[in-house]
């Protein structure tokens, strides 16, 4: 790649400052301002560029990323400081500022455009087709880009139940876990009797781990609208409502906005494009709680009351908010409905397996090289998104286990990497989609703390109404912590699996009949680690504290006094290209020495 | 509807619950959070029975007191399956309130292996939830079920004195385990934190109510109350009734 | 309910933002968001307002308090340090930090300091795993967090750290 353009032929240029979670809180925002200031100053422009802060364009651990339209350069790990030369150099001159652009680790390439690396090359986007493209603030970025075209062509040209059928051809499925086809949902509530009906965008978003649905509503909030105002025309509804996460300030603010340009457009209200169709959308700001992604539990929500699911042996869609016929989607299945309704279901059936169409947007986060937002088809394998795409393990060490589904999910090992993804590929391996998260393990990693780390979250986060989850849980606490903690007896793994199958079975919602997920999965593919801690009383990832004690091996230190640096409470003595020591009676054994030396110096006793 | 229960065939009422159906029929089914008064909660799963529904092949485990029959489908009340899921569901409720009789009974029933014990607040509650049901079918709704998950309990507001609380005791009556303490001298009782004066019948002196709940009958019937116990208020019923027709 | 001057007072406070509300329970959660937003916790009086407001008993408001993390029933400390513990932060390392705060401050997560200064809080993920481990303190972001950063960041809020 030629690190020079020749000449400044681009008119109008654009310059998109990615502002998404990661890269605002790595001064993305800053950029943005240092860009707007900056900008100003100079008056030798012919065309002055135009400036947007964008939704997240995914590569969080490259931000914050600037990118220059239409030559679509893409610029890494922008500070403000940056931001004169780049203006000087590149939508000035016309020239690259070479040490800002991604270097190919294996070839040593500068790349100028994030479209020639491995993280995006292998994408597939479509819900996140116009984030990092589009200001979230501004409707006509959205229009511009084919934004309401579904829904005009829907509205004139289509009837509800074409739309419907559009939805079931296309094979679309929930995205947001269980996997229950899209279109028979929306049938049911079509068919079911009773007026009004409701439509429900689920983006309270808990899954530790999992961001992708934050980021649709923060990068592309008119998409979500689009694809709710599509299924309240196919089904009739007329009152729609947003379930947002309240820490997701950023997400309720666009939505917000969005909704409101939206009304002003004629997207929403009255009489929707002068097709006598009337719906609108109102924001619930969600209380926090994990369990309100199960549709009951969601439902009280909105109601008003605390998020306990009900047994659904009537769905939803028959009986929803306020004993009325309610579709609930989650965000990143609304995303992909103007898609299917614009571009034909044919088109979206095309991507994907047999059983699982289109794509699917992970948040690849943990021991990875890349960690981000990544959206893929059905159906790629986990080797192809955790060592192309995420650019492998963190500091080459060993790849243990990903973890997919959260807390409802488990934890599945390098035997099955080359497991093409989909809905069903995954619960056959003992986890599930879930909602899209994928956190990388590497043998640094101790499953059994991992079991326990999940099943603690569901202690504080399950409802506590039905006996199973709420008993059973807390018993597979006490038996994880004890395990832990060295104190594990031989009799615990069976118990392990006596309740959890338990809950499997009689827990009264999905919750809770996931909830032993992350312990069957990690007794299934590492049960050797729980043995390890339960006979030799060790632990082999050397995470256990009771279980471990750290020490430096003599032969291979080479005294670079990296791990004394790092020590936060002084434990180690050394003299520089001298062997090092740990003082044990200081030492807290929170392993950052052992987790970055660089010669393995650091062991386990 | 007609429904087959166990091999036998019966009918159902519109919108009848399978363990309402059952228990209209005296097929037993275990249940500790129903009560026919407030229906069916679907929370301690005791009452769990495998269905078979028209179209599946799989045998579908449901909570009896909350499936409602809208087709034609086959209940199995006892198989294996559902024992051992009994069984274990006994076993994790009995840390709750391991030293209380009846729970000791069901254990006992169910042959659960035993847990060590679980301090719960009030101690010996298994939360079935009777107890605010009963309290908002009293008009009161003074208790409720508070926090979540493992930390769940039943409370009143900030663990204080409610101002609803009239003191009656109807949580403390329908509760399995006698986990709602309810104190009693010569004139007062204490429950949940609130002390009450006692109001005797003026028939037989026997205390039977709490000075707020004949404020709250009176409220609500705006009629004076006769201040009698149920005893003595049926028998002056009984003889009035006698004096008329005669 | 007898009110008494400085109640009443108080009362005023909250009536106006309660009342912006349509008084059905629909609206309860977002009451309850206005009001944390507002005074960082929710007052005592302020739920019995609500309930009176939409017509749902004190009991039941009071439980929605105590079962949605967003809400806390009592005051918070000036510096809210909020320790994510989404897993990609837990398998970098958040549990070491919320010992290592728990040693300068002498606070557990859900507790707050006696001088009133310092709350400790664990958050599910805040989708900033790239960055992980994060502690957000008073909507500050602090990316990538050492143990050893930690004495800094409480310092940079004005805390003594405890000896260790």
């Amino acid at each position: 790649m030629s690190a020079k353009i020749k000449e400044n032929n681009y008119d109008q240029q654009t310059v998109l400052v990615c502002c998404g979670t990661g890269c605002t809180a790595n001064g993305g925002r800053k950029v943005y301002e240092a860009f707007v200031e900056k900008v100003k100053d100079h008056t030798e422009w012919k065309v002055q560029p135009i400036l947007k802060s964008t939704g997240c364009n995914g590569w969080c651990e490259k931000g914050p990323l600037v990118r220059i339209m239409p030559r679509d350069i893409t610029y890494c790990s922008v500070t403000p400081k940056d931001v004169d030369e780049i203006i000087n150099k590149t939508l000035l001159e016309g020239s690259l500022v070479k040490r800002l652009l991604y270097r190919d680790p294996v070839t040593k390439e500068h790349l100028s455009s994030h479209h020639q690396t491995d993280f995006y090359r292998k994408q597939h986007k479509v819900a996140l087709r116009n984030i990092g493209e589009i200001d979230p603030g501004r409707i006509e970025d959205y229009i511009e880009r084919g934004g309401y075209q579904a829904l005009a062509l829907a509205l004139h040209n289509m009837s509800g139940q074409e739309v419907i059928d559009a939805v079931k051809a296309s094979g679309l499925r929930g995205r947001g876990g269980g996997g229950f086809p899209t279109g028979v949902k929306w049938q049911s509530c079509k068919d079911a009797p009773g007026q009004p009906k409701y439509i429900i965008c689920n983006g309270d978003e808990g899954d530790p781990g999992a961001f992708m649905d934050r980021s649709i509503m923060e990068g592309d909030p008119h998409t979500v609208i689009e694809g709710m105002i599509l299924g309240a025309y196919a089904v009739g509804a007329s009152q729609g409502f947003i379930y947002v996460r309240d820490e997701y300030d950023l997400a309720v603010q666009y939505l917000g906005k969005a909704i409101e340009d939206a009304r002003s457009h004629g997207y929403l209200g009255p009489n929707i494009l002068n097709s006598g169709f009337s719906f609108d959308i109102e924001i619930v700001r969600g209380g926090g709680a994990f369990v309100c992604g199960e549709e009951t539990a969601l439902i009280a929500s909105i109601e008003g009351r605390t998020g306990e699911p009900k047994d659904k042996y009537i769905f939803p869609s028959e009986k929803g908010l306020w004993g009325q016929p309610t579709v609930i989607n989650n965000v990143e299945t609304w995303a992909n409905v103007p898609v299917i309704i614009l571009h034909g279901a044919d088109s979206f059936a095309s991507i994907g397996t047999s059983g699982s169409k289109g794509t699917k947007v992970f948040s690849l986060v943990g021991k990875v090289v890349n960690t981000g937002l990544v959206e893929v088809p059905m159906g790629t394998t986990l080797r192809e998104i955790i060592f192309e795409i995420g650019g492998g393990v963190l500091k080459k060490r060993k790849f243990k286990a990903v973890q997919t589904g959260g807390p409802s999910g488990g934890c599945i090992p390098e035997e099955l990497l080359d497991l093409p993804i989909d809905f069903d590929s995954l619960t056959q391996a003992g986890s599930m989609m879930g909602s899209g998260g994928l956190i990388v393990m590497d043998d640094h990693t101790c499953m059994v703390e991992v079991a326990r780390y999940y099943v603690n979250f569901l202690a504080g986060e399950s409802c506590g109404k039905c006996t199973p989850c709420r008993e059973g849980i807390r018993a597979l606490l006490e038996i994880l912590t004890r395990i832990c903690n060295g104190e594990g007896r031989p009799e615990d793994v069976e118990m392990l699996e006596e309740i959890s199958t338990t809950m499997q079975e009689a827990s009264l919602c999905a919750l809770g009949r996931t909830a032993p997920n992350p312990v069957l999965s990690t007794l299934r593919y590492f049960r050797d680690e729980y043995l390890a801690h339960i006979e030799q009383h060790k632990c082999p990832a050397g995470v256990c504290r009771n279980l471990t004690t750290f020490y430096i091996d003599a032969d291979a230190c080479t005294g670079c006094g990296l791990c004394k640096k790092q020590c936060s409470v002084d434990a180690i003595q050394g003299e520089k290209k001298e062997t090092h020591v740990i003082d044990e009676s200081l030492c807290i054994r929170c392993g950052e020495c052992f987790r970055n030396c660089a010669f393995n110096a650091v062991k386990i006793r | 509807m007609k429904v087959k229960i166990n091999g036998q065939e019966l009918e159902a009422r519109e919108g009848e619950t399978i363990l309402e159906l059952c228990l209209r029929h005296d097929i037993p089914i275990p249940h500790l959070c129903y009560h026919p008064a407030f229906g069916g909660q679907g929370a301690c799963r005791m009452c769990l029975v495998e269905l078979k529904e028209p179209g599946r092949v799989n045998n579908r485990l449901v909570a009896s007191c909350t499936y409602p029959i809208h087709s034609s489908v086959e209940v199995t009340t006892e198989s294996e399956r559902v024992h051992r899921l009994r069984r274990n569901i006994v076993m994790l409720l009995a840390r709750r309130a391991s030293q209380n009789p009846w729970m000791k009974e069901l254990v006992e029933q169910y042959g659960a292996p035993s847990l060590p014990p679980v301090q719960t607040e009030p101690a010996d509650c298994i939360l079935c939830g009777l107890c605010n049901h009963a309290c908002e079918k009293m008009g009161k709704t003074a208790i409720w079920s508070m926090f979540r998950g493992i930390e769940k309990r039943i409370a009143t507001p900030y663990d204080e004195a409610a101002d609803e609380c009239m003191g009656c005791a109807a949580c403390a009556q329908i509760c399995p385990t006698q986990a709602i303490k309810v104190e009693e001298d010569a004139a007062t009782r204490t429950i949940w934190n609130k002390k009450f004066e006692l109001v005797a019948c003026r028939r037989c002196g026997k205390n039977f109510a709490t000075r707020e709940q004949i404020e709250y009958m009176r409220e609500s019937s705006g009629y004076e109350v006769d201040e009698l116990c149920d005893h003595c208020r049926k028998l002056t019923l009984a003889q009035n009734v006698r004096h008329y027709s005669r | 309910m007898q009110i008494n001057p400085q109640e009443y007072a108080e009362a005023s406070r909250y009536e106006s933002l309660i009342k912006s509300y349509p008084g059905r329970p629909q609206y309860i959660l977002a009451i309850m968001q206005d009001l944390q937003k507002q005074y960082n916790y929710l007052p005592r009086l302020a739920l019995t307002m609500i309930s009176s407001h939409v017509g749902v008993p004190v009991s039941k408001i009071y439980a929605m308090a105590s079962f949605y993390k967003a809400f806390s029933l009592t005051p918070k400390g000036r510096f809210v340090f909020r320790v994510c513990d989404g897993t990609a932060c837990h398998i970098k390392g958040s549990e070491t930090l919320l010992d290592q705060l728990y040693q300068h401050l002498g606070i557990k997560a859900g507790q707050t300091t006696e001088d009133g200064q310092f709350s400790l809080e664990t958050v599910n993920c805040l989708g900033a795993c790239a960055l992980a481990p994060v502690v957000v303190v008073n909507g500050k972001v602090y990316g990538k967090v050492k143990p050893g950063d930690l004495e800094e960041i409480i310092r940079e809020c004005g805390g003594q750290c405890h000896v260790s």
